[in-house]
């Protein structure tokens, strides 16, 4: 167990992180992901309210769909949060900030809209993997067939449940929120389903390869979403929302620095801090970094500043990283470094 | 957790079979537990010298790094190549297959610094 945004989790169960990984990617895995938060928003303002407030724009969603979007800082652009938001009915929007950033969510909400926190009421529970809808259909058929970036209301036994299409790994799959009351229930019978339990190791590795970013390594303080190459979130023609301003001075000015991927030579996880050389000149950092278990090298993503170079910064690109005990040779590719379905 | 009575043992959670004027040297099974699991093993060159309290390797799983220190002083004499291909057998077989260097010793009297195995189980019950 290992202490994580304020909740205990499991770093791995006795299988292992490798085990779990590769679990994930060739069969199905589920992670108790309830470190999520949960933000209630209910009501005929909720709507507009969270348009004023998040980056992406939920009129090209309807109810009963889900959304990734960003919450920037109003002054510099920096995302405060990167978040899905679950459209679960008409005047009802679940919004899943990261576990340590709940409470700054529902701070930046609250100016807008009223948000409940109702974490503490529900678990979830993620399915992931190629085999995740077949196995957990062979136990709660209604939640397998939630497509992907669908929202139901989904009855698993006496549980009333909300399941997304939604998650973190690259693979296919479904997160199920299920009263607390219910949820050793409903995890016993995924896990009796015959879908290997994984913890925030794998967790980490999958998302990796996956090249989603983790707020606080790819996201946070400083960084903005068109430095994280995240600029698909930002819909700049719904109207203003906050941090908009600070965003537009950016897009016009151009980005210092910009997210890659790295592909590494050897087995060597690079680590995040450690340093990016272009051409042999310090250029850039990187964020997270690890061993890929389905590549069998170190994978990385790391920002390069724009102006290291004459020549824009293109997947193709030799670099070396410098890790302890020497200097890694890698080249800049575009993720996810593993494709999923 | 799995402690071989033969073994003798450093706080650094290694393990050190003595044969002659030559160690085998190891990770514990505590320490291959406590690692995760290991991608990646950075093994010394063959006739490096080493002191006690020198780090010679490097492993690394996918949640941290470690180093591993020399309880003695010597000279690398074998390394187990096989770990570059195959680090995972440092937590599959963290006492046999696992095995990283053979270090001829300068002073075998340091072998005196290693703990029996009652007090390593001792130490890491702590």
């Amino acid at each position: 167990m290992t202490p994580f945004g304020g909740w205990d989790m499991p770093l791995s169960y006795p299988s292992g992180t490798l085990d779990e990984h590769r679990a994930c990617r060739e069969n199905a895995v589920v992670f108790d992901v309830s470190h999520l938060g949960t933000l209630r928003v209910q009501g005929a303002e909720a709507f507009e309210g969270l348009q004023r407030i998040l980056t992406n724009d939920l009129g090209r969603i309807q109810p009963g769909r889900a959304q990734y979007t960003h919450l920037l800082d109003k002054h510099d652009a920096s995302v405060l949060d990167d978040i899905i938001v679950w459209w679960v009915d008409d005047q009802r929007f679940d919004v899943m900030p990261n576990a340590s950033n709940t409470s700054r969510v529902a701070e930046a909400l609250g100016s807008s809209v009223s948000a409940v926190d109702v974490t503490n009421e529900r678990a979830i529970l993620a399915v992931q993997g190629p085999k995740a809808r077949q196995l957990l259909g062979t136990v709660f058929g209604d939640a397998a067939v939630v497509g992907r970036f669908r929202v139901a209301h989904v009855q698993l036994g006496n549980a009333p449940c909300v399941v997304a299409g939604t998650g973190y790994t690259g693979e296919d799959g479904v997160e199920i929120a299920v009263p607390v009351s219910h949820a050793e229930a409903v995890w016993d019978a995924i896990v009796g389903a015959g879908i290997t339990p994984a913890g925030l190791g794998a967790r980490d590795t999958l998302r990796l390869e996956a090249g989603l970013p983790l707020h606080g390594q790819e996201l946070g303080p400083g960084i903005t979403p068109l430095q994280a190459g995240l600029g698909w979130v930002v819909r700049w023609d719904k109207g203003a929302f906050q941090g908009s301003e600070a965003l537009r001075a950016e897009r016009d000015r151009g980005v210092a620095r910009k997210l890659h991927g790295i592909s590494v030579e050897g087995r060597r996880p690079p680590r995040s801090g450690q340093a990016v050389l272009v051409d042999g000149q310090p250029g850039g950092v990187v964020t997270s970094g690890n061993f890929s278990p389905m590549l069998g090298h170190g994978i990385a993503l790391a920002f390069i500043d724009t102006d290291v170079s004459d020549q824009p910064i293109e997947p193709g690109q030799r670099v070396q990283i410098e890790a302890r005990g020497g200097l890694l040779d890698g080249i800049v590719v575009k993720p996810p470094f593993v494709t999923g379905p | 957790m799995n402690i071989p009575q033969e073994l003798r043992y450093s706080a650094d959670h290694e393990w050190v079979r003595v044969e002659g004027n030559r160690i085998t040297l190891g990770i514990t099974d505590y320490a291959q537990d406590a690692l995760g699991d290991v991608v990646f093993v950075d093994v010394p060159e063959s006739g490096t010298a080493v002191a006690v309290g020198d780090s010679f390797s490097e492993v690394e799983s996918t949640k941290s790094v470690s180093d591993i220190y020399s309880p003695v002083s010597g000279t690398i004499v074998e390394v187990n190549e096989a770990l570059g291909d195959a680090p995972e057998q440092l937590n599959q077989d963290p006492y046999g297959s696992g095995w990283l260097v053979v270090i001829e010793l300068a002073n075998p009297d340091e072998l005196e610094q290693l703990i029996d195995a009652d007090a390593y189980l001792a130490l890491i019950e702590e």
